[in-house]
């Protein structure tokens, strides 16, 4: 799996691991996010069962096992958090933060050590080292239950399936040409995300953010003004049509 | 180390638990209609009075296996779903392991080593409290399999009896029939349940 650094300050450190070469054919391709602190680390949608063996392998490259106290789950997608069942055995004392809406169907993935931390509906935030992140509410981008993770000093946003695109090959990590990637993101934001006010409603509130980096689970990562284009973009998009 | 055959294997012996409680389910319920058909035929043995004089004690036998093995099978209900729990803990615990060795064929990380080693003790204990549970039902069944002799030696009696009951002849041999066939059915799941432990504690070796 590879991993690559998005941000770096003394505070803490931004990674998203993905793009694994080994990845079974038919499954969709994530990107998971690794952040971290001298003394702690975050998992950000840990991923899919297949996932977890290089997931694992990778995470150890920069962080010790002990240091992984937090789990976040954007929602209840076997792609993002089906290893779950696994994490509990690695990472028995750690937090898994997700929204309360999915408890009782998280839990189907197994989870018998680590500590469920229902994140109410308006969201909230975590503490990681002197770094703050901030649960920003996504609902019905795309699950009815859905956050998205906000980090005020490193100005990244994480933002789940929204931004997501899906393309095959050994794609690269950031959004080069906007006008392009468009083909690549349409269908899914039309068929995945149901609910025009609650694309609306996320838009205006995101805009408030200063962003650097929209960071999706799937595909390439938007930087700079390609975070603003995507913004502009998904505003005029009519979404929740098959 | 664990490789996707032997978790396979563990999955297996999940299926084979689950064989084993819908056997179960089966046993139970022929066992509350025994316990109907002597309720039943309680009532008939009255009703035919004299002619059928040698038939109430058999009633009496009827009820007393039958109830015996509805407290069986209910103890077992218990059993069974702590064997479902520590089935899953044995699948779980063994896909944990294939997913450690996995890992370590791209990382030589000595946390991945410690994670393994430590989650094979983990898998040899949860195995262990399965065989544990296996065993205990084994001897359930065995004590279900002398009910369902008894049952079988009550069928043939009641049947001789019941020919000697005049016009309600009738009535009370299709109860010795429909013992006969509830200890078959009986007994055949219970033969089935057996084989399966057998081929399971077999897989857990």
């Amino acid at each position: 799996m590879k991993s690559n650094e998005l941000y770096s300050e003394e505070s803490h450190q931004w990674l998203v691991l993905g793009r694994d070469p080994a990845k079974p054919e038919k499954i969709i391709d994530t990107n998971q996010y690794l952040i971290k602190s001298a003394e702690e680390a975050i998992i950000l949608d840990p991923g899919g069962i297949e996932l977890f063996s290089p997931m694992l392998a990778g995470v150890l490259h920069h962080v010790k096992l002990e240091n992984i106290t937090t789990l976040f789950a954007s929602h209840q997608d076997p792609d993002i958090i089906s290893s779950l069942g696994l994490w509990d055995k690695t990472v028995p004392n750690a937090k898994l933060y997700a929204p309360w809406l999915w408890e009782g169907f998280i839990r189907h993935f197994g989870m018998e050590n680590i500590q469920y931390m229902p994140i109410k509906d308006e969201g909230g935030e975590i503490k990681l080292g002197t770094a703050t992140l901030k649960f920003i509410p996504a609902h019905y981008l795309h699950s009815s239950g859905n956050f998205n993770v906000y980090d005020p000093q490193a100005k990244i946003l994480m933002s789940g399936d929204i931004g997501a695109s899906l393309e095959h090959g050994d794609v690269p990590l950031f959004v080069e040409n906007f006008a392009q990637h468009i083909k690549y993101m349409e269908y899914f934001h039309r068929r995945w995300m149901p609910s025009n006010r609650a694309k609306n409603n996320w838009v205006a509130r995101v805009r408030e953010l200063e962003i650097n980096m929209m960071a999706p689970q799937h595909g390439r990562i938007f930087k700079g003004e390609m975070v603003n284009e995507f913004l502009e973009w998904f505003s005029k998009l009519d979404v929740g049509i098959a | 180390m664990i490789n996707s055959q032997q978790a396979t294997s563990a999955m297996n012996n999940f299926v084979r638990v689950a064989n084993i409680i819908t056997n179960l389910d089966m046993i139970l319920s022929q066992a509350k209609n025994l316990s109907l058909t002597a309720k039943n035929a309680r009532v008939v043995a009255l009703r035919a009075g004299d002619a059928a004089y040698g038939f109430k004690p058999i009633t009496n036998f009827i009820d007393e296996f039958s109830e015996q093995t509805i407290r069986t099978t209910s103890e077992i209900s218990k059993l069974s779903n702590q064997l479902f729990t520590l089935a899953l803990a044995v699948v779980r615990c063994t896909d944990y392991q294939y997913q450690l060795t996995k890992a370590q064929s791209t990382s030589a990380h000595k946390c991945v080593i410690t994670l393994q080693q430590q989650s094979l003790m983990d898998l040899k204990q949860k195995t262990r409290n399965l065989e544990q549970a296996i065993f205990s039902l084994e001897s359930y069944f065995e004590d279900i399999q002398k009910q369902m002799r008894s049952a079988e030696y009550i069928a043939v009696t009641s049947r001789v009896e019941a020919s000697n009951a005049g016009e309600f002849s009738h009535s009370l041999e299709s109860v010795s029939d429909f013992i006969a066939e509830a200890a078959k059915k009986i007994k055949k799941a219970v033969n089935d349940n057996l084989q399966e432990i057998y081929k399971l504690r077999g897989a857990l070796r």
